[in-house]
């Protein structure tokens, strides 16, 4: 939905606590904990969209990375999973159906996931996605919030998916684009989530929906600090730049600009595509690191020793202006 | 003129209208009504990439844009500047002020000549666009300040005032501060920028 819907929708509602659930509802993170012992806690997360690419294979596997990516951004290890169907029985052939579950299925294998169920309805439009359980130690969960003046922020994907997505939409994609940002989205974040434990990480969330700056945002709102982003590092992934140039914005940038874009303050210098993509909402994004300043270089170069070639520090912590991004 | 109905239709399909429209036709002049705020948006970005000059019209729900094509300028320096969409017509009047007297010479006098410089800057009227404090002039918005009943008075009536905000850390007078925003030096040079013209106190 939107942003801000969601939150119009959920206002005022009473959610039952538990002195044993560290993350739940209050915060805007990306899964919920609860804790179990003092050494084990569980993650739970759901994730479901429609096609947005034509291998069903491919996109089965897309679904399965985005729906795992909430377990890694917060630091832990995906465990379990559950299907999540609707399917147009009527109009599409079954065996499409059965590609989708397949792609799934080998990315939760290369996760070490197994499947433990599902559940399917009928429904006009296809869809697909993961219900994910994970494990994580309590005293070491990473939320959106902790991190300290100074720290650096780093991106381990390219941007851009929305905008690609938007062309493929337009049948303007060129083979090359629609690869990359297929096998891109298919990528799990557990490699750099891997990466990232050896570091002074002090804050993980991953970018979806709401786009790079309005995931950022939700960092920065009531946290004391404010961020800078330099919009000249980002990693864009290759003709998205292009396609954003010439129109090819999804409306969900658009929404996401609105909603934030009174605390973002802009460079005049700053390329009109680069800012569209930075509120472009991505389809199974990088993990968003905040890292020690002085550790920043070394995991960029971990993570690009691991296969992770897009990893960039993209920007700092401020201790001004405080509730503000800064867009340079 | 070549003119596209997009009503109705969903992104990216008015840019894909507006491709075609100027490939097939390739005029000098293309009108098209789209409903929703990406779209106008899109085709908006689609044209300026394509060497037109765009302009809006809202029409109820609708958005009527108007390409116009430039001649002889390159595509890539047509891409407008992104900065503050409340540019209006009015002439913008920004004052810097850096200390908290007017002048050098006597300080009793200095300090007398602001407190009237600033009691008297209403006459600029509505072209008043922000007044910044930066080093002692931060002074002038602390609690105490001979100024601030002026200050919260031109505040109330739209006037922005940043205030440094290194400046009053540095004096130690950060919760002191009675009227306007605190800023940085971003801002300030961002508001330089856009001013029409700077006075320096």
């Amino acid at each position: 939905m939107p942003p801000g819907d969601l939150e119009r929708v959920l206002c005022g509602l009473k959610f039952p606590t538990d002195p044993n659930l560290i993350v739940g509802l209050d915060s805007a993170d990306d899964a919920g904990v609860y804790k179990i012992t003092d050494e084990i806690a569980i993650i739970q997360t759901v994730d479901f969209f429609t096609p947005i690419v034509d291998d069903p294979y491919w996109f089965g596997q897309i679904a399965a990375a985005n729906a795992l990516s909430d377990v890694y951004a917060m630091g832990g290890i995906p465990k379990t999973a559950m299907n999540i169907v609707a399917f147009p029985v009527k109009d599409m052939d079954i065996s499409v159906l059965r590609k989708i579950i397949q792609g799934g299925l080998d990315k939760m294998k290369e996760a070490g996931v197994v499947l433990v169920g599902g559940h399917s309805v009928e429904d006009s439009e296809l869809k697909y996605g993961l219900s994910v359980t994970g494990f994580i130690h309590p005293d070491h969960i990473l939320t959106k919030k902790g991190f300290k003046a100074g720290d650096r922020l780093v991106l381990t994907k390219s941007l851009g998916t929305g905008v690609i997505n938007t062309a493929i939409k337009g049948g303007l994609a060129s083979s090359k684009a629609i690869e990359f940002v297929t096998h891109l989205m298919a990528t799990l974040n557990r490699d750099a989530a891997q990466v990232m434990k050896g570091f002074p990480v002090h804050a993980c969330t991953d970018i979806t929906g709401f786009g790079l700056i309005g995931h950022v945002a939700e960092m920065v709102v009531d946290s004391g600090f404010g961020i800078s982003l330099w919009s000249e590092k980002i990693p864009i992934i290759p003709e998205a730049f292009d396609y954003a140039a010439m129109g090819l914005v999804p409306a969900g940038a658009y929404n996401n600009r609105k909603f934030r874009e009174a605390m973002v303050d802009i460079y005049p210098s700053v390329k009109r595509a680069v800012l569209d993509i930075m509120y472009d909402p991505q389809t199974s994004g990088g993990l968003l690191i905040c890292v020690k300043k002085e550790s920043a270089d070394d995991l960029v170069n971990k993570l690009k020793g691991k296969g992770i070639d897009d990893a960039a520090v993209i920007g700092e912590v401020l201790s001004e202006p405080k509730g503000k991004i800064v867009v340079s | 003129m070549k003119e596209i109905d997009a009503r109705g239709l969903a992104c990216p399909a008015p840019v894909l209208q507006t491709k075609s429209a100027i490939e097939e036709v390739n005029p000098s002049l293309i009108k098209i009504i789209v409903d929703n705020e990406a779209s106008k948006q899109n085709v908006c970005r689609f044209l300026e990439s394509r060497n037109y000059e765009t302009s809006i019209k809202e029409d109820g729900n609708d958005f009527l844009i108007v390409g116009k094509r430039k001649e002889g300028v390159s595509p890539e320096v047509s891409s407008e500047i992104l900065i503050d969409k409340k540019t209006t017509d009015t002439k913008k009047i920004m004052v810097m002020l850096a200390t908290d007297r007017m002048g050098f010479g006597d300080d009793e006098l200095g300090l007398k000549l602001m407190i009237s410089y600033i009691k008297t800057l209403k006459e600029m009227g509505h072209e008043l666009w922000r007044l910044v404090f930066v080093n002692n002039g931060v002074k002038l918005t602390i609690e105490g300040s001979e100024v601030l009943p002026v200050l919260k008075e031109y505040e109330k009536d739209g006037l922005q005032i940043l205030v440094c905000g290194t400046c009053l850390t540095h004096f130690n007078l950060l919760d002191k501060k009675q009227v306007g925003e605190t800023t940085n030096m971003l801002d300030i040079v961002t508001a330089m920028q856009l001013a029409d013209k700077v006075i320096n106190i």
